[in-house]
């Protein structure tokens, strides 16, 4: 019984990081369409009246974009806790994926949230969620300090759910688009929710469960 | 001669380009200029029936049902527009505009019987002969396509009626319009399971795509518009917003979608196949702006990502 427990959890996780390795690849595609540096491509191209108004926007925008490829990616290999026979490499991802969100990704989400699509319901969903990562990632990152690990471990979960809001955010799009075809400013303030509260709900579960 | 030859060409090629509205004032000066080099050699006569004159082109063949999937016997009706430019004691000329295709035409004029005898000029395949009778200011009569075998209906009948095309940035679609698209359809899989057997089967649907009132409320024409207005509509919304532009400058439409968008409005006229000079700057602005975000809707809208 305990072998077959053992046997399914090996399987979700070794799912789970195949998952990951297939949307991290849809997400590097996203930032490479930035590549060559275009300021009226992609999601730039609704973009145009802040890209135009606001001369700081693109350079938030681009930071946001370029660091937070990286942050995904030390995330997750920081997230399996293994060193991979390389000396301190678990805490070389994790000092880039705290470094990057603290300094660039974060502080630049909720600059873009204050100027998100969809009105006022979108925005305050954004801003909440930027200020939630800087401070999830902050507080783990002084429990590491600390020598705390247990709490690390939960705070950092709880972090890498809101950076996994990307990904999540994109697939509810998907979803809700295919299922309901309504217009976009209507999906957009749909997912700006959807993208992280089950997600962080999903760590406070397991958390409380002691299975974090 | 030669110099005459040409003159007479640019002139003709002039008054085609110009036969909007404008075109009765501007055609007077015009005139005058021609009558000093040619006057004795083509005077104009009938300037009366001059104009653009416009309606059905029906013809009798097969049709295509996109709910059956089925051909049908059944009368096509497509909105014909003949530009009546010029005509002289014994040439008429024009152009003839269908479903964005525009064909020069030449012909005579019987005025006896007050009949046209029109013939395109037979290099396009679609090309044929009009032989119609006007009456006050309604033209009736039959077309026939020169190569039978080319086209679906050889044979087509014409009820048109003399309208003056004027340019209105106030012209929208009438609030009744019916706002499916039937020319795209999208097919669905559904799966379907009866309670009884609990077979499960699936079928495929088809949908067709609407759009919402905001095409009755933006327009293109009057209203600069910003990025903020169009964020929340649609991928047709935005393509009738953008051609309603183009319909008010009377393009004739390539695509059956925005045909049957607005030959459901009495001002649709169609009298060219390029308007794209045209459009006023601020019109020019949003169709550019339109543009960009169709192609965003047309990429994004379904895909992973923002």
């Amino acid at each position: 019984m305990e072998l077959l427990k053992k046997n399914i959890l090996t399987l979700i996780k070794i799912l789970l990081i195949i998952g990951f390795g297939y949307f991290f690849w849809l997400m590097v595609k996203i930032t490479l369409e930035y590549i060559p540096l275009d300021t009226n491509v992609s999601f730039l191209m609704i973009k145009q009246t802040e890209v135009e108004q606001r001369p700081e926007y693109l350079y938030f925008f681009y930071t946001h974009v370029y660091t937070s490829i990286f942050v995904l990616l030390a995330g997750f290999l920081a997230i399996l806790r293994k060193d991979f026979r390389l000396k301190n490499f678990h805490r070389n991802a994790g000092k880039i994926y705290i470094l990057l969100i603290l300094l660039f990704a974060a502080p630049s989400g909720i600059y873009m949230g204050i100027f998100a699509n969809g009105g006022f319901l979108s925005k305050i969903s954004f801003v909440i969620l930027g200020g939630l990562w800087w401070f999830t990632t902050f507080k783990a990152f002084q429990l590491a300090r600390q020598r705390k690990f247990k709490e690390h471990k939960q705070w950092m979960w709880r972090s890498f759910a809101l950076t996994i809001s990307a990904i999540t955010l994109r697939m509810w799009k998907v979803i809700i688009v295919y299922l309901f075809h309504p217009n976009p400013m209507d999906v957009y303030q749909i997912i700006a929710w959807l993208g992280w509260i089950p997600n962080i709900l999903l760590i406070e579960y397991l958390i409380t469960k002691k299975h974090i | 001669m030669k110099i005459l030859k040409f003159t007479l060409i640019t002139l003709f090629t002039i008054s085609l380009i110009s036969c909007k509205k404008e075109a009765t004032t501007e055609e007077k000066p015009k005139d005058s200029l021609t009558a000093k080099k040619d006057s004795v050699a083509v005077p104009e006569v009938h300037k009366e029936y001059y104009g653009i004159y416009t309606g059905e082109f029906a013809g009798k063949g097969e049709l295509y049902d996109n709910e059956t999937e089925e051909y049908y016997e059944g009368t096509d009706y497509k909105r014909l527009s003949l530009k009546i430019n010029r005509i002289t004691q014994d040439s008429v000329y024009g152009q003839s505009i269908v479903n964005g295709t525009q064909r020069p035409f030449r012909g005579v004029f019987n005025e006896q019987s007050q009949s046209f005898v029109l013939d395109e000029p037979g290099n396009d395949k679609t090309d044929g002969r009009f032989e119609i009778k006007l009456k006050n200011d309604s033209i009736t009569g039959k077309w026939t396509a020169f190569n039978k075998s080319a086209v679906k209906d050889p044979l087509k009948n014409l009820k048109l009626i003399k309208k003056e095309f004027v340019y209105n940035p106030n012209f929208m679609l009438d609030e009744n319009s019916e706002l499916i698209d039937w020319e795209n359809p999208k097919d669905f899989k559904g799966k379907y399971t009866d309670q009884e057997t609990g077979k499960t089967e699936t079928y495929t649907i088809s949908k067709n795509r609407f759009a919402s009132d905001a095409v009755f409320k933006i327009n293109a024409s009057k209203q600069k518009l910003s990025e903020k207005d169009l964020k929340n509509l649609r991928k047709l919304d935005m393509e009738i917003i953008k051609n309603s532009v183009f319909a008010r400058h009377g393009y004739s439409f390539k695509k059956q979608t925005y045909r049957n968008f607005f030959e459901q409005t009495d001002w649709y006229i169609p009298v060219s196949n390029n308007v794209d000079s045209e459009l006023s700057p601020m019109e020019k602005d949003n169709v550019a702006l339109l543009n960009r975000f169709i192609k965003y809707a047309e990429d994004k809208y379904d895909q992973f990502g923002r």
